[in-house]
């Protein structure tokens, strides 16, 4: 049985009828053209879909889209809004990433822990970011991007 | 050599910041409207059974299901180098998960409800899971057709056995050498399957269109290699068949060639005008793509007390899975290679590709090059042990070089081998000791040495065209593809470098077949190479075209021309200076009103002549397989917890030979990501089967890839600079080599640790705790 | 995933009322962390799935008579965010820490990873030491279950049909302590544990010690704490209190890890663990969330 469920998507209203056996995941890519979040593993497993609910990532691959009902959730398209933000900059200074398919999970729990914690150490954003996998580049770069960021702010 | 303005220095990737927005577009990521449909695939759940009857009538009555189509429907042959493989098999199969039918319908889970509906009557067959065993005289025969495939002819299947392909070295007299060392070590060693794990899985969306138009999307590094197999299989015009290729979400080798995409273009034919998709879920990932191969090695080597290794018999036994189609060029290239880097008069080698019951295994980021240099780089630190050598000495004084001839008899390119070997030593602080503080943890090093060599057929090439705009900006059309290891920055370098012309004024598009020229495949770390050559070549053509262009207009003579950031300029006229803009696409106005020019368009193409596969079958020499050979080296050292058994890396570095880095910063990248993604192999990759060939670990829930907490806190990634003479600005690949030295430098630095010798990765710390144990009991 | 009715109750009574309805064919739903991977792999195929996270009652997080109460809504990070949790439940503090990644924690719950009764659950074992309290509610009223009697079998609980979860009580330790969970798994990465083990040192010379993933269910292993009562923790006491710690496991082997090596570290871990606790009631261990394997 379909549901209504209402939702802010990167700041703007949603109003979508979605069936409660859906994901989220599923839903902002193929209902709502969001297509920053990428299907990596659907279990859970590797943090390619990751999106912020209510400013905390989550996996979107085992989220029910009704569970975000009254909910915000924000994109990698959200907090490019308003222009490249300093993650993103260091990001592109860094060369961070390389098949760039992990990259907009990595963007999303990072920016949660620099809003959490704006100079975390090394220690720190390894810790973050380990749920987020990343085949190509052995982290080193997207690691040095957010130490960066962390050392200016 | 007149300066270099890009080609060397660092810039920020060209794809960097569709990457870092979101803004690249994966194939998945593609709307193709409201007639899509979806496949969904029933596997098998045998490794080895006879197909008796497949029933689908059921599954064709649900609601929303358009088609199912199964192996009498398409019975045709596929493969890159030896058709072995189905598009769905007819009357058995051969490894568990494999296709065996598929249903197209409008919605995936649609589709995946009725596959459970498609009733098979299987009878099983005995499964084979060694290659050691199914190489035995008595075993089950997995082809029982192999001598009526289609196959390459450098290949040599042996009909009536499970052995699809062998490759055997004779140098010298190895036999008569072993006589005469003064040392002599033989021992096994064990490689276990693992799989690429790009993040991306595999996906192909397709279309047929009654016009006999077969067009396909897919997540490939080789889209004009998988229109020539669809092509050639499925009897289409190569015209009417078009892939075009978005971005990758990683590769590795898994999205060479050709394999589940075969099903997308079948599919579509059976559903015109719709456009089909096939995703894999990660389970599929696993259970049916390609697999690295597993290796199980023999190594027999001959010393002489100064240290001089005189004579190698190297046996690989390789299991290739249910389809060598792919996978037998990895036995044949590792065939060619198997002394490592070394100069070494006696050899011989037998690399044999063996079917077994286990998914198809195919090309890896190393080729095979990783599974057998951790024999002989483990091999090699033993025989230093005893020679009582240091081993860096030891691989120093018998390293390859230029002009040696390497075992088929062809004479070694330039190479900074011995440079490599040195800066990773002096990197890794090789024999200086390191004590942990911690009274559990004892930290060592462990050093290996790596070459490898583009597996190719001899007649691979690579076109590019360079097409200006009325700005004077360049797209390069190429059909290389960008996997994250940056080829199109390094494309782009190569244009900016011969046309002087700012890379912000550069695009280089991604492959779509019908557009761009061809490219064999992004395979065989070679594209920086081949495809960098065809780029320069075509951004010669364009400056050709340019100043032909402006001397017939201005009547100057082209030697007095040259470009300069944009701009083409004068030796004999510092005034003369005439943007790109002004004429590369509506030429020169000639004071009678008339124009010179016209739109200027560089093509170029390569291929490397020289190469051949005509070898004597039983000794390998007489031809030219391998171009040529990177070299290089790595290190590690490693604190091991000696109640835990567990390992972790301190610190590494390598350094290659990359002849010229067209991006330093970038080729730094692959050397790290390379190195990464081999510590996954070394310390905890593997792929786990149960008896009857199902995998036990198809997830990343216990297939563990390294995490951001799992790597180095120190890896220092180093470049060597020894020209290649025919790569563009003396370049040569690197990408696939940064992975070869880890396992054995890891396995190296656990006998420095603990005196014990683990001759199996993995390096688990359960094996770590049972070599201790059973040291202690000695 | 196959296709269910979905109830997002606003009380807890609504919500027993709709279990009480649903029973069998139906499943709580809280992080979904767990629960729906098993739905998409199509091993649990509920008709009804109950969302509990619009019950206000169940979003509990406080120190109140001498207990802290743990709502069912309680995520992961949020005992991690908690002071109070860090102060006076180090252990579970630390336990949440090496649970998965940030991108779960922020999603599932404590008493969610209870309910699921795997045997890794790294949960559990700070929960046993700590003689946590799950406090279920149903049709028929409260009921308050030991922890130690929680967990009959992989993934299965004491609970009976109708039963909800609402909170799990821990008794707050007025003595000074020291405690610690390590976790050993494949690698510092996310993972499911091969051995995990809580140990809690009570000033006076007590003991608490508690295993997961080396046996069906999380286990306490109450012979060992007998034998080091009143004890002091040296490096020899702790080899003969091995032995008897490895009484209370019995662990098989999978993918995971094998039967010997999941023995043989669940030995070396308790030690450990048990001199980590000791330093940390002493006031000089490592800091907790440290990592020490
Ligand atoms: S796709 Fe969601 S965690 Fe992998
Ligand atoms: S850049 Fe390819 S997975 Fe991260």
């Amino acid at each position: 049985m379909k549901r209504e469920i209402n939702f802010t998507l990167n700041g703007d209203p949603v109003s979508i009828e979605v069936r409660p056996n859906e994901k989220l995941l599923d839903v902002l890519r193929d209902h709502l053209g969001v297509k920053s979040p990428k299907h990596g593993c659907g279990r859970g497993e590797c943090g390619a879909c990751s999106v912020l609910l209510n400013g905390k990532s989550i996996r979107s691959c085992i989220t029910l889209a009704v569970e975000v009902d009254g909910q915000e959730i924000v994109t990698l398209e959200g907090l490019e809004k308003n222009g490249l933000t300093d993650l993103q900059k260091s990001f592109l200074k860094h060369n961070a990433f390389q098949c760039g398919f992990c990259a907009p999970g990595f963007t999303i729990s990072a920016t949660e822990l620099l809003n959490n914690n704006p100079h975390p150490d090394e220690n720190e954003i390894r810790e973050a970011i380990s749920g987020n996998l990343c085949r190509c580049t052995g982290y080193k770069n997207i690691v040095g991007a957010i130490l960066d960021v962390a050392k200016k702010k | 050599m007149k300066k270099l303005k890009y080609v060397g220095k660092n810039a920020v990737r060209i794809d960097g910041l569709a990457k870092i927005t979101g803004a690249a577009e994966y194939t998945d990521d593609i709307e193709f409207g409201p007639k899509l449909l979806f496949v969904g695939v029933l596997e098998s759940p045998y490794a080895h059974a006879l197909i008796k009857n497949i029933d689908t009538s059921e599954a064709e009555k649900v609601p929303g299901v358009r088609a199912v189509i199964s192996g009498k429907d398409f019975p045709e042959k596929f493969g890159l180098y030896l058709k072995d493989n189905s598009i769905f098999p007819i009357d058995r199969v051969r490894y568990v998960g494999e296709q065996v039918a598929a249903v197209i319908a409008t919605t995936q889970e649609i589709a995946d409800n009725a596959v459970k509906l498609i009733k098979v009557d299987y009878e099983p067959l005995p499964v084979l899971q060694s290659p050691l065993d199914a190489i035995k005289p008595d075993a089950v025969l997995i082809h029982p057709d192999l001598g009526s495939y289609e196959v390459v002819p450098w290949l040599y299947p042996q009909p009536g056995t499970n052995i699809a392909h062998v490759r055997k070295i004779r140098k010298g007299n190895v036999d008569k050498a072993f006589k005469e060392a003064d040392f002599v070590l033989e021992d096994w060693y064990h490689v276990p399957h693992v799989v690429h794990a790009p993040l991306e899985t595999h996906i192909s969306v397709s279309l047929f269109t009654l016009d006999g138009r077969l067009t396909m999307w897919n997540s490939t590094q080789s889209p004009h290699t998988q229109r020539n197999i669809i092509a050639h299989s499925l009897k289409i015009p190569h015209k009417d068949v078009r892939v075009i290729a978005s971005f990758v979400g990683g590769g590795f080798g898994g999205k060479a060639g050709i394999n589940m995409e075969v099903i997308g273009a079948v599919a579509a034919m059976k559903v015109p005008g719709h456009p089909v998709k096939v995703r894999w879920t990660r389970k599929q990932e696993f259970e049916n793509t390609s697999q690295r191969q597993e290796l199980y090695a023999h190594i027999k080597m001959g010393v002489k007390k100064d240290g001089t290794i005189t004579a190698l018999e190297h046996k690989l036994y390789w299991d290739v899975g249910a389809s060598a189609e792919y996978g037998s060029n990895v036995v044949n290239a590792t065939g060619f290679s198997a002394t490592g880097p070394y100069r070494i008069p006696n050899v011989s080698i037998d690399s044999y590709a063996i079917y077994t019951n286990r998914p198809p295994c195919g090309a890896y980021r190393g080729f095979g090059y990783s599974e057998f240099h951790f024999g002989l780089e483990s091999h090699i630190d033993r025989m230093a042990k005893m020679l009582k050598m240091d081993p860096v000495e030891f691989r120093k004084k018998n390293a390859i070089s230029r002009k040696d001839k390497v075992a088929y008899g062809v004479e070694m390119n330039p190479t900074g081998i011995q440079e490599c070997i040195d800066k990773v030593a002096e990197a890794i602080e090789w024999g200086k000791e390191d004590k942990s503080p911690d009274p559990n943890k004892i930290r060592a090093k462990g050093f290996a040495s790596a070459w490898k060599a583009p597996a190719m057929p001899p007649n691979e090439s690579s076109a590019a065209f360079i097409k200006f705009s009325e700005d004077g900006s360049i797209n390069i059309l190429v059909s290389g593809m960008e996997l994250g290891q940056g080829f199109m920055t390094a494309m782009a370098k190569i244009a900016a470098e011969e046309l002087s012309l700012p890379l912000e004024k550069i695009r280089v598009e991604l492959p779509d077949t019908d557009r761009n020229p061809y490219e064999w495949q992004t395979v065989a770390s070679h594209v920086t190479w081949s495809c960098g050559n065809a780029v320069r070549r075509a951004a010669i053509d364009a400056r050709n075209q340019i100043l032909e262009t402006v001397s017939r207009a201005y009547h100057i003579d082209k030697s007095n021309l040259y470009l300069e950031d944009g701009q083409v300029k004068s030796y004999t006229d510092s005034e003369f200076k005439l943007p790109f803009e002004n004429f590369v696409i509506n030429g020169i106005e000639m004071p009678d009103g008339t124009y010179r020019g016209g739109p200027i368009m560089g093509k170029g193409m390569f291929m490397p002549e020289f190469s051949s596969a005509k070898v004597n079958p039983e000794t390998g020499q007489g031809g030219h397989p391998n171009v040529h050979y990177t070299t290089g080296a790595g290190a590690v050292e490693i604190e091991i917890d000696k109640e835990t058994g567990r390992i972790k890396v301190l610190k590494a570095a390598e350094a290659f030979d990359a002849g010229k880095a067209i991006n330093p910063d970038l080729v730094k990248d692959q050397i790290v990501g390379g190195f990464v993604q081999g510590l996954g192999t070394a310390l905890w990759e593997e792929v786990k089967f149960d008896k009857n060939g199902r995998i036990l670990n198809p997830n990343f829930t216990d297939y563990k890839i390294p995490t951001a907490l799992d790597v180095p806190p120190v890896m220092i990634p180093i470049i060597v600079e020894v020209p290649q003479p025919d790569g563009p600005f003396g370049a040569r690949g690197i990408a696939e080599h940064t992975m070869i030295p880890v396992m054995p430098a890891v396995a190296n630095a656990v006998e420095n640790a603990l005196g014990v010798r683990i001759k199996s990765v993995p390096l688990t710390p359960e094996k770590i705790l049972n070599a201790l144990k059973e040291k202690e009991e000695k | 995933m196959k296709e269910f009715d979905y109830y997002k109750p606003l009380t807890l009574k609504e919500a027993t009322a709709l279990y009480d309805r649903y029973g069998a064919s139906s499943k709580l739903l809280l992080g979904g962390t767990d629960l729906v991977v098993l739905m998409s792999d199509g091993v649990v195929n509920p008709d009804v799935v109950i969302d509990l996270k619009g019950i206000e009652e169940l979003k509990r997080l406080e120190l109140k008579d001498g207990f802290l109460h743990i709502g069912a809504r309680t995520t992961f990070s949020e005992l991690i965010e908690s002071s109070v949790v860090k102060e006076k439940f180090p252990i579970i503090w630390e336990a949440s820490r090496f649970i998965a990644s940030v991108g779960i924690r922020n999603k599932a719950t404590l008493v969610g990873n209870i309910c699921s009764a795997v045997p890794s659950a790294d949960s559990a074992p700070a929960l046993l030491v700590r003689d946590a309290v799950v406090v279920a509610a149903s049709e028929e009223g409260n009921r308050e279950i030991p922890i130690s009697e929680f967990f009959v079998g992989p993934r299965k609980t004491v609970l009976k049909k109708g039963e909800i979860v609402t909170e799990i009580k821990v008794p707050e330790i007025k003595n000074k302590f020291g405690g610690s969970y390590i976790k050993l798994g494949r690698y510092s990465g996310e993972d499911l544990a091969q051995v995990g083990v809580a140990t809690l040192a009570v000033e006076g010379n007590k003991y608490s010690v508690a295993f997961c993933a080396v046996a069906p269910v999380p286990v306490r292993a109450t012979e060992v704490e007998e034998f080091l009562k009143g004890k002091e923790i040296t490096d020899e006491l702790l080899n003969e209190a091995k032995p008897i710690a490895l009484k209370a496991i019995s662990p098989i082997s999978d993918v995971r890890a094998s039967k010997e090596y999941r023995m043989r570290m669940s030995g070396v871990v308790f030690a450990r663990s048990m001199k980590t606790s000791v330093l940390r009631l002493e006031g000089n261990g490592p800091e907790y969330g440290d990592r020490l394997v």
